[in-house]
């Protein structure tokens, strides 16, 4: 059962403004910010990922839904401070160097963290560097890359080679994931785990944090 | 030109990838070349050469048209590709950016129009241009197109939010790019251009919001492309339309059936022997081995290219749409990759031959 209905539903039908109005009013009426984000708005991300799994809904969907749940989230975060609360896991992403698209990488940041986590976005065009220096200041357990091109995939890669120069690579599990990308690529690279899509990602994210 | 003279192409069993980038980076300064004219028609005709096609197919650099556009707001070529708009545009930036007037100035452009005008010299050549498509460009003009797209997809009007009144002027300025960019590859010879238009696809635009009764589609897509294609009509040169996104039905059939281009070129998403009942016969469709994944032999082995090559041809035989074999989008060179894309390249180009 939804903390908020309300919440729940504007996120599910792609709503920002209704999300953020149905957050001020759970609030008002002594509801708690994590409450709110494990009883209304991780389950709400969760059926929007199974339409998607299912086909009934697309990216855009996607989107609009993260963008109405970070409209919440954007409420809540303030209260969450302030009261020392904390959401469990963190996950760094960034699409690796070399790399400006950004838009899947987004799209995974999105749903990670409509599903609860607390995601730290380093941008586009990562230097390895940069991501090791994030899973040092961060410590992270989830590392995600992104890459749209062929080109530029070699760079994951040197990221992973990084992390473990820096010994780094056991305390994170690094998942990969953009158009050109396989599982076949990422068993090549060492990584932890491939995402065909962004709903998959959350899937996997869970996965490997159950394992571990 | 004569749209029979395409059909005849693919009645002669040609075959051959978008290649170029490949071709280019076997010099020993590949990046220079890019940018220079002479030895980028060089690139361009040995290309063509090697594969035995008359098309002389250029790099498919979907930047320029973006550099060229940005230029006229003052943004350096070295910023422009990672820059997005963030706020709606003044009129005086918009007019700027829809003059007519204005020419290519990034080094990429200007190279490959020198390079049009020399393949058209070669008498057994046939000067392909290339552009980006108007809602491709728009999407690169932006940070989040795709929100943006689906917002105007739940019905958002310009007057009701800055960020779609952002979307409608990056369109506007996206379709005069374009346009600029067209006219001057036909200036300088080009027979055909291929209009790339790869974010015109489902990740882009909703299905759900379409089936829900959306215009998205016809308003982001159809329109400018129609009076694009209206504009080379005009100009006697030809459309080939390149969409390597993933689509669905009505996209495919709305490319074939309203922008009737002379090829049609997909991606390996969809199965070219069943989209022929989609698309009149006389536009041939090019396409669409997998050549994104051919830098991998664990993803795409050797073995694998030649039996979809043996599929895709016993198909479309079977079908009798008329079709080159090709790759689905350019196949671009990867580091240490470039023996296994090659040999996937050349089994692409003779398996089933006997078929």
């Amino acid at each position: 059962m939804a903390q908020s209905k309300e919440l729940y539903d504007a996120i599910l039908n792609g709503d920002a403004k209704k999300a953020h109005a149905a957050t001020e009013a759970a609030l008002a009426a002594g509801a708690l910010p994590l409450q709110l984000i494990s009883e209304s708005m991780v389950p709400a991300m969760d059926e929007v990922g199974r339409l998607f799994e299912a086909e009934e809904y697309f990216v855009p969907e996607l989107l609009l839904a993260g963008r109405a749940m970070r409209s919440a989230l954007d409420l809540l975060r303030p209260l969450m401070t302030a009261s020392g609360e904390k959401l469990s896991t963190k996950v760094v992403i960034g699409t690796v160097k070399g790399d400006l698209h950004d838009i899947g990488k987004n799209i995974v940041g999105s749903m990670l963290e409509g599903s609860g986590f607390e995601v730290i976005d380093l941008g586009a065009d990562v230097s390895p560097e940069k991501f090791v220096a994030a899973v040092e200041e961060q410590k992270p357990q989830i590392v995600c890359m992104s890459a749209l091109l062929t080109v530029t995939m070699p760079a994951m890669k040197t990221t992973i080679k990084a992390l473990e120069t820096a010994g780094l690579r056991t305390r994170v599990k690094v998942l990969i994931g953009g158009a050109p990308v396989t599982m076949q690529y990422a068993k090549e690279i060492g990584a932890d785990g491939y995402s065909e899509n962004a709903s998959a990602a959350v899937g996997l994210v869970r996965n490997l944090l159950a394992e571990a | 030109m004569d749209r029979k003279y395409y059909l005849d192409l693919a009645a002669r069993g040609l075959r051959m990838p978008i290649g170029t980038d490949l071709v280019m980076h076997e010099e020993s300064e590949p990046e220079k070349v890019r940018n220079d004219g002479e030895a980028l028609a060089r690139v361009i005709e040995r290309a063509a050469r090697r594969w035995g096609t008359p098309l002389a197919v250029p790099l498919m650099d979907l930047r320029l048209e973006k550099i060229d556009l940005l230029a006229l707001a003052g943004i350096s070529a070295t910023d422009a590709e990672t820059y997005h708009f963030g706020s709606p545009l003044d009129e005086a930036t918009l007019t700027r950016m829809c003059g007519e007037q204005a020419v290519p100035v990034c080094a990429g452009s200007l190279a490959r129009d020198e390079a049009l005008a020399y393949i058209g010299t070669r008498p057994d050549l046939v000067p392909v241009g290339m552009a980006i498509g108007p809602f491709s460009l728009t999407t690169r003009l932006l940070a989040d197109p795709i929100t943006l797209a689906a917002l105007a997809g739940s019905g958002v009007e310009a007057e009701d939010s800055e960020d779609v009144q952002l979307l409608w002027q990056c369109l506007r300025v996206s379709e005069a790019a374009v346009l600029r960019s067209v006219r001057s590859q036909i200036r300088n010879g080009a027979k055909a251009i291929m209009i790339c238009e790869p974010t015109a696809c489902s990740a882009f635009i909703s299905p759900r919001q379409l089936k829900a009764g959306s215009n998205l589609f016809e308003r982001l897509v159809m329109e400018p492309n129609l009076r694009l294609k209206a504009a080379l009509e005009e100009a006697g040169c030809d459309l080939i339309f390149h969409d390597c996104g993933e689509l669905i039905d009505l996209m495919v059939e709305a490319f074939a059936h309203r922008l009737h281009p002379v090829i049609l070129s997909l991606g390996s998403s969809r199965k070219l022997w069943e989209d022929a009942r989609l698309v009149p016969k006389d536009v041939v469709l090019y396409g669409n081995l997998p050549s994104k994944s051919f830098y991998s032999d664990g993803a795409m082995p050797v073995e694998e290219v030649v039996r979809r090559t043996e599929e895709l041809v016993t198909n479309m035989k079977a079908c009798g749409h008329p079709h080159i074999v090709g790759s689905e989008c350019d196949v671009l060179f990867v580091p240490n990759a470039q023996d296994t894309i090659r040999e996937k390249v050349d089994a692409m180009m003779s398996g089933a031959i006997a078929v």
